[in-house]
């Protein structure tokens, strides 16, 4: 009972970790924003220039097709988030208390992990003129013995970008909505509230919106508005898919920055803080429509109305998750195929030969960045859930929980469009530490890796029967122990799962690793990007199919863990 | 040990795997730790620490070259977006190590132009002595801007025991970069031409569809066949060599006064003159283009990869062997076959430079005294490994070095020997900013 007099070192250190975690979120990116910020009032001392001044923002107004670039953005991100919501709860919906959930779910996660580059090439491969769908039509229909002129990939409206971003997004948010469902208490109350609504004569989908809806969306929010923020500022996507004239904002600020021309650079910062604005005026769009709808449709809920052409909507949710996974699967086949491809002349549905010199070239070159991609995301992992738990667990000794501003400041490097605080960021490293890339690189990983591994574990620990702890307690467990006994061992699956999503974050992060670590440390996703560019589409196949395998081991990892633990456990 | 059980059981329900999943996963993972322990115990870098350091006599390199014997890492920044080249760099890195104790870093850029951002940004840092670029590959606009900012280090690159190779005195191509002199501030590594590749059985000589020789008929034949033919995306290197290409060859009969322009620094007064040319020919040439010339590729890369697709029929290249050796990764159909154009072929030089606050500029310095040296150049003109033409005269190397060049018959897709009838000179660099500018406000953004 000493540890009642005077706290141990494991409660110190809890109770301080949310202070570190606050540090090491809010520096870089205030830091980065304002590295950005004074560029773009006309404060830069590599340029010479040290008056403040408005030129970057007339330069930016003067840019042809500026319009046009904001339009864009605005649209492929409003777009595609809100495509992938919609499909979700739809999913959600059809399938609720359903093995089909779970079955769609394992269908879509491999694209879960695939890093956003991989998917777009993936995706590029599918609707290109010479793509598998007109392969399938040609020459027996369509006559083109060459491959047509068509407007996908690269298409002036965005189109190919909103696929390439709902198809990504969507298993992301499926896999959040059934981490929630996956509460023991909460997903527990949710299907009975269901199940009750069922008997009292509710069709399952309107039984859905109406009973489990509400109560799920709150915990879906922040998620989702991750989502749209990233949509709106990504540049993977938008650079492979995207139309060049012009891109979107987002890609041409990336440009400007990296430009022969460093005057540039002044109008790439202001570009960046009108990136900031594009992104908030988004989130502020979606935050006022969820609250117009809310006001709007709140009769609807308690109305008593028990269908809403409930058989209908069950068939079209069939047929889009049929052509979601048929697609996903045909991107995925025509992936491996031109990753063992030898000639393979359109209109032909397979290729000539197969060969597997394609594997063996890459892999010789793939060493280096296999091991960094391991090691960066194996350090960042490991740090984000220590961090992420210490602090749950600080929340949960002071009895209340983070508050509001802490909570915002944890999804901070989510929300704000990492292009516009990177590049300032990448000038702070500079004159911190510019010898170890590698620690810088990890370090910016953190910021990324740390909110969605906080993301998917939050709900969990916050949910956990507060009871076990406290009879622990009450026989004279010390914290520590309650923690490490009590507490982790009914936590082991989320976190295994957070693990191999913050893997996955970090295996996938494109921008962050190319500018922090001043190219110097390639991963499999700087190299997978550098490729899709230029390259072959082989190449870019054995690329993408390892970017893919990557995440996969982690959570394969995920699943099998468990199984071994428990089973000593049992024994 | 309640919680235990019942959290065993929803996680078996939870997260059961299907048996695919599983053995895919064995596969891999026994597969990455082959891979990891084959890294650990097969790194060059661990066998040179075994065996020690390595004597330098037979470089016979000059004192102001002279390194330590302890390991010394060479970031060596340059473009990576070809699997040849990146393997070449690989094959020059195991080279220096074994040879030098050197331990080389090729960081793969995407556009050089990263390079010299990152450069000027350490300045601004104040970083002067430990920068992060050791070497980097460059020519042209990036190489005049790095030499405007004072970003390099000067007078050594005439110093290299392996200069003399190409006869500098009658060869101008080595001391000049797009008609700047270079001040000793690169050195040079290799020679390329803008040549032509196509697709024999989309373009198979039957009327309107015969192969396009010059500008003029290339214009001709994309009228006849809209959509077969583009060009990457300005400021992207090749496009912008395209444009060049046009501009000089619009230019050809033009008045002396007016091409003398081009090898001069251009300004208001002259660029609108010399440039309407180009536009009035783009005007005709871009609706007839892939995606009604609407939307450009980004890379040079990528215009090879459309003509695999079959999209294009016709395309360009600034390294004519990439397109045999792409035919034999089966990246390019077997169709296709290689030709430079009648009215001349656009020709520079690119070179190897060090920035002014490089960490190792010593440790580069030998490295680019071996890129240059008849092994390494050699090595470097094979078709099967990169066929980047040499910078070395071969009057100046012993018949022992000679035999090195020595090649073996081409392969039907290659360009067949002696093809370039004449070469165009580049027009001044400042005249790619120009170019570029009026082609954005033209052409940048779609009405």
């Amino acid at each position: 009972m000493t540890q009642d007099a005077k706290p141990d070192l494991f409660t110190q250190i809890v109770k301080f970790s949310p202070r570190f975690l606050l540090a090491i979120l809010i520096l870089p990116v205030f830091g980065g924003l304002i590295g950005v910020l004074l560029p773009a009032f006309g404060w830069a001392p590599a340029l010479n220039h040290y008056n403040l001044s408005f030129t970057g923002f007339s330069d930016l107004w003067q840019t042809a097709g500026i319009g046009k670039m904001i339009t864009l953005s605005i649209a492929t991100g409003l777009v595609s988030t809100l495509l992938a919501f919609v499909i979700t709860l739809m999913m959600l919906a059809a399938f609720f208390n359903s093995p089909w959930l779970q079955r769609i779910q394992r269908l879509l996660s491999p694209i879960l992990v695939i890093p956003h580059a991989a998917a777009a090439i993936a995706v590029g491969f599918l609707i290109t003129p010479s793509g598998m769908v007109s392969r399938f039509i040609s020459p027996w229909f369509t006559g083109w013995e060459l491959a047509p002129n068509g407007i996908f990939p690269h298409d002036s409206y965005g189109i190919s970008i909103i696929l390439g971003l709902t198809l990504k997004e969507l298993p992301f948010l499926l896999l959040m909505a059934l981490t929630v469902l996956a509460q023991p208490e909460l997903g527990k109350k949710l299907r009975q509230q269901h199940k009750v609504a069922l008997n009292f004569g509710y069709c399952p989908m309107t039984a859905f919106f109406k009973v489990v809806l509400p109560s799920l969306y709150p915990l879906l929010r922040l998620p989702v508005l991750a989502v749209l923020a990233y949509a709106s500022a990504s540049v993977e996507m938008p650079l492979i898919l995207g139309p060049n004239t012009p891109p979107t904002l987002a890609v041409a600020i990336m440009h400007w920055f990296s430009d022969v021309d460093l005057n540039l650079r002044i109008k790439a910062s202001a570009g960046a803080l009108l990136q900031l604005l594009v992104t908030g005026g988004l989130l502020a769009i979606w935050i006022g429509a969820e609250k117009t709808i809310k006001y709007l449709f709140s009769d609807l809920l308690t109305n008593g109305k028990r269908e809403y052409g409930d058989v209908i909507w069950h068939k079209i949710t069939a047929v889009v998750t049929t052509l979601l996974i048929g697609f996903i699967l045909l991107a995925l086949i025509g992936l491996v195929m031109w990753s063992v491809a030898g000639f393979w002349r359109f209109p032909a549905i397979v290729p000539e030969q197969f060969i597997l010199s394609h594997f063996q070239s890459a892999l010789m070159q793939m060493e280096e960045p296999l091991i960094n991609s391991a090691v960066i995301g194996l350090m960042t992992t490991v740090l984000a859930i220590v961090l992420t738990l210490l602090c749950l667990e600080a929340e949960q000794l002071s009895g209340k929980n983070l508050s509001g501003f802490i909570s915002l400041v944890i999804y901070l490097p989510l929300l704000v469009p990492s292009i516009a605080f990177l590049f300032g960021l990448v000038w702070f490293q500079q004159l911190v530490n510019n010898q170890s890339a590698f620690i810088n690189v990890a370090f910016t990983h953190l910021l990324f890796v740390l909110p969605y591994v906080f993301l998917s574990l939050t709900s969990s620990y916050r949910q956990l029967d507060p009871r076990f702890a406290q009879v622990a307690a009450s026989l004279g467990a010390p914290p520590i122990k309650v923690f490490f006994k009590v507490k982790l061992p009914q936590l082991f699956a989320p976190i295994l799962i957070a693990a191999a999503l913050g893997l996955a974050i970090s295996f996938g992060q494109y921008l962050p690793t190319l500018l922090a670590g001043g190219g110097r440390i390639s991963t499999i996703t700087t190299e997978a990007v550098t490729l899709a560019n230029g390259a072959s589409r082989r190449t870019s196949a054995v690329y993408a199919i390892i970017q893919m395998a990557l995440p996969l081991i982690g959570f394969i990892i995920a699943w099998l863990l468990p199984k071994y633990f428990f089973k000593k456990a049992r024994i | 040990m309640s919680v235990n059980k019942d959290c065993n059981r929803t996680s078996r329900l939870r997260y059961r795997l299907d048996d695919f999943w599983l053995s895919i996963g064995i596969f891999t993972f026994v597969f990455y730790c082959s891979l990891i322990s084959n890294y650990t115990f097969a790194s060059p870098v661990y066998n040179q620490l075994l065996q020690g350091g390595v004597a330098q006599t037979e470089l016979g390199l000059k004192p102001t070259a002279n390194i330590n014997k302890q390991n010394q890492d060479v970031y060596f920044y340059a473009w990576g977006g070809d699997a040849q080249i990146n393997a070449y760099i690989q094959w020059a890195a195991k080279k220096v190590n074994s040879k030098f104790n050197i331990n080389l870093h090729h960081v793969k850029l995407s556009d050089t132009s990263e390079a010299v951002s990152r450069v000027l940004a350490e300045k601004s840092a104040g970083n002067n002595h430990n920068g992060s670029v050791d070497l980097i590959w460059i020519n042209g606009a990036n190489f005049a801007t790095m030499s405007e900012h004072s970003l390099l280090l000067k007078h050594w690159a005439h110093k290299l025991p392996n200069f003399n190779y190409t006869d500098p005195t009658n060869n101008p191509a080595v001391t000049f970069d797009f008609g700047i002199p270079t001040q000793g501030m690169e050195a040079p590594w290799g020679q390329a031409s803008l040549t032509f590749y196509y697709d024999s059985l989309a373009i198979d000589g039957s009327v309107n569809n015969q192969l396009p020789r010059t500008l003029h008929q290339l214009l001709n034949w994309s009228a006849h066949h809209p959509g077969r033919f583009s060009y990457p995306k300005p400021p992207d290197f090749l496009g912008m060599s395209f444009l060049k290409y046009a501009l000089v060859v619009l230019h050809e009969n033009s008045d002396e006064t007016i091409k003398a322009q081009l090898s001069q620094v251009a300004n208001e007064q002259n660029s609108q003159q010399v440039l309407s040319p180009l536009w009035d020919f783009l005007n005709q040439l871009h609706p007839t283009l892939w995606r009604s010339g609407q939307h450009f590729m980004q890379s040079g890369a990528q215009m090879r990869r459309l003509v695999d697709d079959t999209e294009l029929s016709i395309a360009f290249t600034f390294s004519a062997p990439e397109v045999p050796a792409a035919v034999k990764r089966f990246d390019l159909p077997s169709s296709i076959r290689s030709y430079a154009m009648d009215d001349g072929s656009l020709s520079n030089t690119h070179f190897v430079a060090i920035p002014y606050n490089a960490s190792q500029p010593q440790a580069a310095q030998i490295v680019a005294n071996f890129l240059l040296s008849p092994e390494a150049q050699a090595h470097k003109q094979k078709t099967s490994v990169w066929g980047d033409k040499t910078v070395l005269i071969s009057t100046t190397l012993s018949p022992e070095q000679q035999a090195l060049f020595k090649t073996k018959t081409a392969p039907p897709s290659a360009l067949p020997f002696n093809s370039i009838k004449r070469t165009l000179s580049e027009p001044h660099p400042s005249w790619v900013e120009v170019i570029m500018t009026g082609w954005q406000t033209r052409y940048g953004v779609n009405p």
